[in-house]
């Protein structure tokens, strides 16, 4: 299941400390330097802009787009800090429900209007009215908050009815919209908000911006122009301008970067290009990722078939009999990091490095369901409850590909401990309503992909009862570790919430709703005139993460 | 039978097949498991509450029958809804996919056609020649290869040469000054991939059922009239064997046309081309009601039309139907 990355971006330790701007240089990554300044860098994805819309947009360029085009109060930086942004500082109250943040003096929007801390304000509250309505998407980002003022025009103060531990994460994946355009469509009861298309209007003008650079043209699923806002706030940025190219497919946006139609692709260049785009002189740049690819197993404890799945021996089984090693080399040709919990190394301090996941070990498999009593069938299959153990795994088409081979290396290695497993392809509609379906009490087996957010809080939450329905494909659901997922969202000392998440995620991999199988890396490429890429473990170097690659990224 | 009522049959008969089209349309992808409610309410920390505003919003928790007809009588009055996924209305989003996909499957299913026509006259004219092997072969060939086999190939030799995507350079008239004949250009220049794609994977068949209906005709008694006459090949052929063979062609012809404003997804997939073949089968992934029963009305409809079209024609052509 892919969750874009604009749903909650981030989070990680969110150091209370004033901070300032030099905070974002001091964390500019290397290969930025004093290149050529002008150009326009042309980039290709194959995650087309669905809406410029924020109230309708699902896709991760989306959210990209907004990162670029409209302020938020701060972002991430390079080592996944928080870093200023629109706010220059901040701090919160004693009882940690009360957030007052500092904004840029003397800020204009891109049409002139001044850009103040009201603005802020404006956007928060408006969209709070119309949170369990038009502007649902961004309901989770305004959890317990219950209003903000803005006193004066470089402050503004957000309150909270209960502390909240990931505030500076929620407000970085929160744009301030430009009140003169948004006004009339935040009355009634707020259709017009979703049907807005939020595009450069017909007489040429581009959209109304408030970053470091503007929309001059947009056409769907096709490309998307930006040039530099001239009333932008912040360092200006080395290039005119930069493209966003849309292929429906990988193999022809590689072949473009070939062709020099585009300088830079980035989330999702394929592992089987890399040697190939290396070979032709592309500069081809691999790191890990948060994300990651995962085998679940129903844990529903109510389930009603083949019940057997809810031993725990036979889950710790079928990991033992998970050969993480081949599949990296064969699947993802050494382009990923072997899985163990749900936060991924990449995630940085959030991840419980003491977690180890099971070796590769067929012997130690065999032992654990010969000791539970589940005995090898004449048919090389094990019977359990006077039925087979044999599985149907649920397999969407994210999973297509490196998913295929990691399936094949599985169904072989299952087979010699006795289980059986066979592929059921679906839609992600149809494989979310599958697994879902009745309540999650007749799925056994799923392969499905998770993109979380920087900030834990999110991948926590995916297996809290609460979220059955919604967000949950395991059908997990326990009451201690909801308790503990609750209390983490409300500590605002980072050390405490960062040992809460520990135990959490200790908790998570005994109980085994997930195998994670693998971390894949983000793989891009580009051509070697350009430099100054500064790559997150999202989305890659262009993302919504941060403002950082567009505005360093200069010819070499 | 009376030319009046024939047109007045074949014309009901269109009219009933588009109204059943519609009434397929709409159950047909309700069947389908999963709603579009399912992918936007997974947002975090996503509420009931949000799932059921969703719900509302697009009119889901009606009863089946009370969607089909509010479906009916918005269609009545020529509104196709709004999108569920980007919240834009149907008409216009089709509109602009069918702008980009009818230049590209018009050029590509026209050229099919005529090469066809061409290559099975020739074909059947030089019978059991190395020309006519050369050429029934080639046909069979870029007949069975899969469509995005063959445009994948085209793609990885021809590029560099030619544009591989897009339907056209975006960065052209925003970051420097380009003319209209030079925008033109462009255009063509990126639409010739794609069309011969579409052309290569769609001729052998007009070519293989254009030999046979000519090597049909040519044995007729009227055409060994013809030569018996003391006409030559040419004008055997020209005026007496290809206009009895195009016959059976103008039934296949009026299909290919029919179908060109479905897209041809493969072709808009392998070369990012924005088209209506896209549009649709992101349409399914989604579940998006309203774009799929608009993009298949106008389909049924296009299908419908040029058939009816072809019917008529046949009545005009063929004495038999008429007499």
């Amino acid at each position: 299941m892919r969750l874009r990355t604009r749903r909650i971006r981030m989070a990680l330790a969110a150091p209370l400390a004033l901070a300032t701007a030099a905070a974002v240089a001091s964390c500019s990554a290397s290969g930025a330097g004093s290149g050529s300044s002008g150009g326009v860098l042309h980039i290709g994805t194959t995650y087309p802009i669905d809406s410029m819309n924020p109230f309708v947009a699902q896709s991760d360029y989306s959210y990209a787009v907004y990162e670029y085009v409209y302020p938020q109060l701060v972002q991430y930086n390079a080592r996944l800090g928080i870093a200023p942004d629109f706010a220059r500082s901040w701090s919160v109250s004693p009882d940690g429900k009360s957030w007052t943040f500092h904004t840029v003096p003397h800020a204009r929007w891109s049409d002139g209007t001044p850009l103040t801390a009201a603005d802020v304000a404006w956007t928060i509250n408006e969209v709070m009215k119309y949170k369990n309505g038009p502007a649902g998407q961004w309901a989770g980002l305004l959890e317990h908050m219950t209003g903000a003022t803005a006193p004066n025009p470089t402050t503004v103060v957000i309150r909270y009815s209960t502390p909240v531990a990931n505030v500076l994460a929620q407000m970085q994946s929160m744009s301030v919209l430009p009140r003169q355009v948004w006004a009339p469509y935040f009355t009634g009861k707020g259709s017009g908000l979703k049907t807005f298309p939020n595009q450069p209007p017909a007489n040429g003008k581009p959209m109304v911006s408030g970053g470091p650079f503007e929309l001059v043209r947009y056409k769907a699923n096709q490309y998307a122009l930006f040039k530099r806002n001239p009333n932008w706030w912040g360092p200006k940025p080395k290039i005119e301008g930069f493209g966003l190219q849309f292929f429906s497919n990988a193999d022809a946006m590689v072949q473009a970067l070939k062709d020099g139609q585009v300088d830079f692709v980035g989330e999702y260049t394929p592992p089987t290009a890399v040697a190939a785009l290396k070979k032709a002189g592309f500069a081809v740049t691999t790191t890990p990722s948060i994300s990651m690819k995962t085998f679940i197993i129903n844990t529903n404890p109510h389930k009603t078939t083949h019940r057997e799945l809810l031993d725990p021996r036979v889950r710790e089984a079928i990991e033992y009999a998970t050969d993480r090693s081949q599949i990296i080399k064969t699947a993802w040709l050494g382009l990923a990091a072997p899985g163990s919990t749900i936060i991924a190394p990449a995630d940085g301090s959030w991840h419980d490095s003491g977690i180890k996941a099971l070796p590769f070990d067929l012997a130690k498999a065999n032992a654990l369901l010969n000791a539970a009593g589940y005995k090898m069938g004449p048919n090389g299959m094990r019977i359990a409850g006077g039925h087979p153990m044999s599985y149907n795994v649920i397999f969407p088409p994210d999973e297509r590909g490196t998913g295929d081979r990691t399936f094949q290396i599985m169904q072989s290695d299952l087979a010699k401990i006795g289980i059986s497993i066979s592929q059921q392809n679906m839609d992600d509609s149809a494989t979310f309503n599958a697994i879902s379906h009745d309540s999650y009490r007749t799925f056994d087996m799923a392969m499905w992909d998770w993109v979380p957010p920087v900030d834990p809080d999110f991948m926590l939450s995916v297996v809290t009862c609460a979220q059955l329905g919604n967000n949950s494909d395991s059908g997990y659901c326990n009451s201690a570790y909801d308790r503990m997922y609750a209390k983490q969202s409300t500590l605002i000392s980072t050390s405490a919430r960062r040992a809460l998440i520990g135990q959490m995620q200790r908790y998570l991999y005994a109980a085994k709703p997930y195998i994670i199988l693998d971390y894949p890396d983000i793989i891009e490429a580009h051509s070697p005139k350009w430099t100054g890429f500064v790559v997150a473990p999202v989305m890659g170097s262009v993302n919504s993460l941060s403002t950082q690659t567009l505005l360093q990224v200069h010819q070499s | 039978m009376r030319g009046g009522d024939y047109v007045i049959r074949r014309v009901g008969f269109a009219l009933l097949t588009i109204f059943v089209a519609i009434t397929i349309n709409f159950f047909l992808f309700r069947v389908l498991p999963g709603t579009v409610v399912t992918d936007l309410a997974r947002v975090p920390h996503a509420t009931p509450q949000l799932r059921h505003a969703l719900t509302v919003q697009f009119g889901l928790d009606k009863p089946k029958w009370e969607q089909y007809l509010i479906y009916l009588r918005e269609l009545a009055r020529g509104n196709m809804g709004i999108s569920f996924a980007t919240q834009q209305p149907v008409s216009q989003l089709l509109l602009n996919d069918l702008k980009n996909t009818i230049p590209m499957v018009t050029i590509g299913t026209l050229g099919a056609i005529v090469v066809g026509i061409a290559t099975g006259i020739l074909s059947a004219w030089r019978r059991g020649s190395v020309s006519d092997h050369l050429s029934t072969n080639l046909a069979i060939a870029f007949y069975a290869f899969p469509t995005q086999f063959l445009g994948l190939m085209l793609l990885i030799l021809l590029g560099g040469l030619l544009p591989t995507s897009g339907m056209e350079n975006p960065y052209a008239g925003v970051f420097g000054t380009q003319s209209t004949v030079a925008r033109l250009q462009d255009i063509g220049l990126h639409l010739i991939l794609p069309a011969l794609t579409l052309l290569l994977t769609l001729y052998g068949e007009f070519t293989l059922i254009m030999r046979s209906s000519m090597l049909e005709t040519l044995g007729e008694d009227y055409v060994l009239t013809a030569r018996a006459k003391g006409l030559t090949d040419r004008r055997v052929i020209a005026r007496h064997a290809v206009r009895n063979a195009l016959l059976p062609i103008a039934t296949l012809v009026a299909l290919s046309i029919g179908w060109i404003v479905g897209g041809a997804i493969l072709v808009e997939y392998i070369f990012s081309w924005p088209g209506i073949g896209q549009a649709l089968w992101q349409a399914i992934n989604q579940r998006d009601y309203p774009m799929l029963q608009g993009g298949f009305l106008i389909l049924a409809i296009s299908v419908v039309v040029v058939n009816l079209l072809a019917d008529l024609a046949y009545f005009k052509l063929d004495p038999r139907i008429s007499g």
